[in-house]
């Protein structure tokens, strides 16, 4: 996977099973964003192959029912509130089946109840953040990809969030994959290091803990498989 | 905190439109939003229409070959390559920003769901089909006034008195059709960087050899006479078979483009959307630091440069230096804006009237700054920081001045072509006009301003104006305009009134030190 003349990653072989947490981790650069917009399909590796959900990324209709990413900030509409867009998102995602949590309870968790009613532009970065991931919880999905979702967040929340996605969306057949510098959020999430560097898969420290925490239905349909280089 | 597993309460398949009509509702519009909205589109049409003015007037009047001088010729010849090249540029522009781009907000929401992708497009392709319309009509109509003299002499031949009024709608006809089917094409390219690099390259060789033939018009009467024999054997027929074949294409195309939506693939579309997005809210704002740092962005992105030391050389030249190696480094921007310096003198030889020293004097000062900006990296990356200062030893005024050599050569080296080429093509008369490229160093104090101007703050809130609330940051930068305005007043005033002399090369000498020298001394003590 280059840019240019640049190679970003080399020989990764990575698999993730349904209903796992997977943090990829390493160095400003060392391509955990550019392996998730692979897997996003936004950008296709230069050799290999890379399987989500059973097939290739495919962007259309039912890989976005599935697969829902929180990356870099998204640009808000003027005109709606929090609690608005909350409502936008399983709007565009009818009909609406699995698990996910209403616009009001997203508010209350998420910690934006004070501010329910105001236009997004005028949150604080954090509020901000917090509003991004409610958005991606307020519609069904089986996997979730995050880039770095711990910025902003204070350090009270980040555990909360970490407990939202090991004990409701993974235990509700979700599948986490997310970029990040903050590995005690990652452990707090029970994810599986998986630490970059160079552009490669650098050895994984505790491969045995993580063989005998594997999930039981693991099948190549639900969870990811790949090599990218 | 409790999950749910919500109900299905309505299987109805997702529909944009209701999505939108969901968005819409809950817009909170103004009356003041509508107000500078239509302030802006008056302003606008104002000057288009006094621009156009000049030009279309030679549509008017009773048929005469009188009409057809040689300066009639001329005009003829470079309008023609200049419509061309601006049909050209359009669609190099629509390339760049997409064609096809949601709005960030879209972009972020609607992008990647279930949505129909071709739902989704079909707002910004009528939006682009609007624009691609009205912009090829208007060079269709432009295309037609150039030309005026030599279509009435045509006119004359089939028997009419006067131009027929249906040349001219089917002229915008035919220029909307080939519009339509050039952006169509691009947005079927769009997706893919091969087809993407062939449309541009496509676009620049017809801008190019635009230019070309409207540079070649001006000295060659072989061509002048071919282009106005083109001209004058038109006939009503022949504007017919053009629009016909124009809209027949177009239709074509956007049945290719409109099958194509469907399957339009999300990393384009985002990309795109997120670059046109910034870039157009960077243009509305004059944010120019925003705009550099966008192409920039775009040209780094993927190459590799090799570092090399910094030169033995005192510190705050040390530090201006460094202009110089990234103008060394991508001189690609450079050279288009040399080239341009050609702009003028076809803008002159084809705009006649009242028009004509306004607008060349419009495009010396644009195009003197934007020669002047390439050299201001430095300014605009670091906005003068002082860790880097402070790491050499050396006082911001020094780095100022430093600093403000590049643009000021730049600016007076891309004057001092200009001029020449003006004079050499027989648009201004007399050997004093390239002397007032000493400009140069007074539009350089608008150049440093602009570019060490503070980042937008989009929260700044400033005084109600009658174009509607004006930001502080947006006044600063319309200062810097007005500041490179100043450092070039004699210039300016010479070209509008078409009289250059010994007296005027004086006191342009005179103003550009002082503007440029108070400029230094400010910046210097204040800090800004």
């Amino acid at each position: 996977m280059a840019y240019g003349s640049v190679v970003v990653l080399e020989d990764i072989d990575l698999t993730v099973a349904a209903r796992e947490v997977v943090a990829l981790t390493g160095v400003n650069g060392v391509g955990k964003s550019t392996l998730l917009s692979c897997l996003a399909g936004f950008l296709s590796p230069a050799e290999g192959t890379v399987s989500v959900l059973g097939g290739p990324p495919r962007d259309n209709q039912e890989f976005w029912r599935s697969v829902a990413i929180v990356a870099e900030q998204p640009t808000w509409y003027p005109g709606l509130t929090v609690r608005e867009l909350l409502e936008l998102v399983p709007m565009t995602h009818r009909p609406v089946r699995g698990w996910c949590l209403p616009a009001d309870e997203l508010v209350e968790i998420f910690g934006l109840s004070a501010r329910a009613d105001a236009s997004p532009l005028s949150l604080s970065s954090g509020q901000r953040q917090r509003l991004s991931l409610a958005a991606a919880l307020a519609r069904p999905s089986r996997l979730l990809l995050l880039d770095e979702p711990e910025q902003s967040l204070d350090a009270g929340f980040r555990h909360e969030l970490a407990a939202l996605l090991r004990d409701q969306y993974t235990a509700s057949g979700g599948t986490v994959v997310m970029a990040t510098h903050d590995l005690e959020f990652a452990m707090a999430a029970g994810a599986r290091i998986v630490p970059l560097s160079e552009g490669r898969i650098a050895a994984e420290a505790d491969d045995e803990a993580d063989e005998a925490d594997e999930p039981e239905d693991v099948t190549a349909d639900d969870g990811i498989t790949g090599s990218v280089s | 905190m409790t999950a749910q597993l919500v109900a299905v309460t309505d299987d109805a398949p997702p529909r944009v439109a209701t999505v939108r009509a969901f968005i819409g509702r809950h817009r909170r519009r103004t009356w003041l939003d509508w107000y500078a909205t239509g302030f802006a589109l008056l302003i606008a049409g104002i000057y288009l229409a006094d621009i156009l003015a000049s030009p279309l007037s030679r549509l008017d009047g009773q048929a005469s070959q009188a009409a057809a001088t040689h300066t009639a010729a001329l005009q003829a010849v470079t309008g023609a390559g200049l419509v061309i090249g601006a049909g050209a540029g359009l669609l190099l522009l629509a390339q760049a920003l997409g064609p096809l781009v949601l709005s960030p907000a879209d972009s972020s929401w609607l992008l990647l769901t279930p949505l129909s992708r071709r739902g989704i497009l079909r707002r910004p392709a009528l939006s682009a089909a609007v624009g691609a319309t009205l912009a090829g009509a208007l060079l269709g109509v432009l295309a037609l006034a150039m030309a005026g003299p030599y279509l009435r002499r045509a006119s004359i031949n089939t028997g009419g008195g006067s131009l027929p009024g249906s040349w001219l709608a089917l002229s915008a006809v035919a220029g909307a059709g080939c519009c339509l089917a050039a952006l169509a094409g691009e947005a079927i390219a769009q997706p893919g960087k091969r087809a993407r690099a062939l449309v541009r390259a496509a676009c620049a060789a017809i801008a190019a050899l635009a230019l070309a033939g409207a540079l070649a018009g001006q000295g060659s009467a072989a061509v002048i006479r071919a282009v106005t024999a083109v001209f004058g054997g038109l006939t009503t027929a022949d504007f017919t078979t053009a629009a016909l074949a124009a809209v027949a294409l177009a239709c074509l195309a956007w049945l290719f483009a409109w099958r194509a939506m469907a399957d339009f693939p999300a990393a384009a579309l985002r990309s795109d959307s997120t670059r046109s997005g910034r870039t157009l809210l960077a243009a509305g704002v004059l944010n120019f630091s925003l705009l550099f740092w966008i192409a920039e962005d775009n040209h780094w992105r993927g190459r590799l440069l090799r570092s090399r030391p910094w030169p033995t050389l005192p510190p705050a030249m040390a530090l201006a230096w460094a202009d110089w190696r990234r103008v060394g480094r991508r001189p690609g921007p450079l050279i288009v804006v040399t080239v341009a310096s050609v702009f003028p003198a076809l803008l002159g030889a084809a705009f006649t009237g009242r028009a004509h020293g306004y607008l060349i004097a419009a495009g010396l000062l644009a195009g003197a700054m934007a020669a002047g900006l390439q050299g201001t990296t430095g300014a605009r990356r670091d906005m003068d920081s002082g860790t880097l200062r402070r790491l050499l030893g050396v006082g911001p005024g020094q780095v100022l001045v430093a600093r403000a050599v590049l643009p000021a050569l730049l600016s007076t080296a891309w004057l001092a072509l200009a001029l020449t080429v003006l004079c050499a093509l027989g648009v201004l008369g007399g050997w004093w006009w390239p002397l007032l490229a000493l400009a140069g160093p007074g539009v350089a104090a608008g150049v440093l301003r602009l570019a060490r101007t503070a980042p937008v703050n989009p929260a700044d809130r400033g005084p109600d104006l009658p174009t509607g609330n004006t930001p502080p940051w947006m006044i600063s930068r319309y200062f810097s305009i007005a500041v490179a305005a100043i450092g070039s007043y004699p210039l300016l005033t010479a070209v509008i009134h078409g009289h250059a002399s010994a007296a005027k090369v004086g006191s342009q000498f005179l103003v550009s030190a002082v503007v440029l020298g108070i400029y230094l001394m400010i910046a210097s003590a204040t800090g800004r």
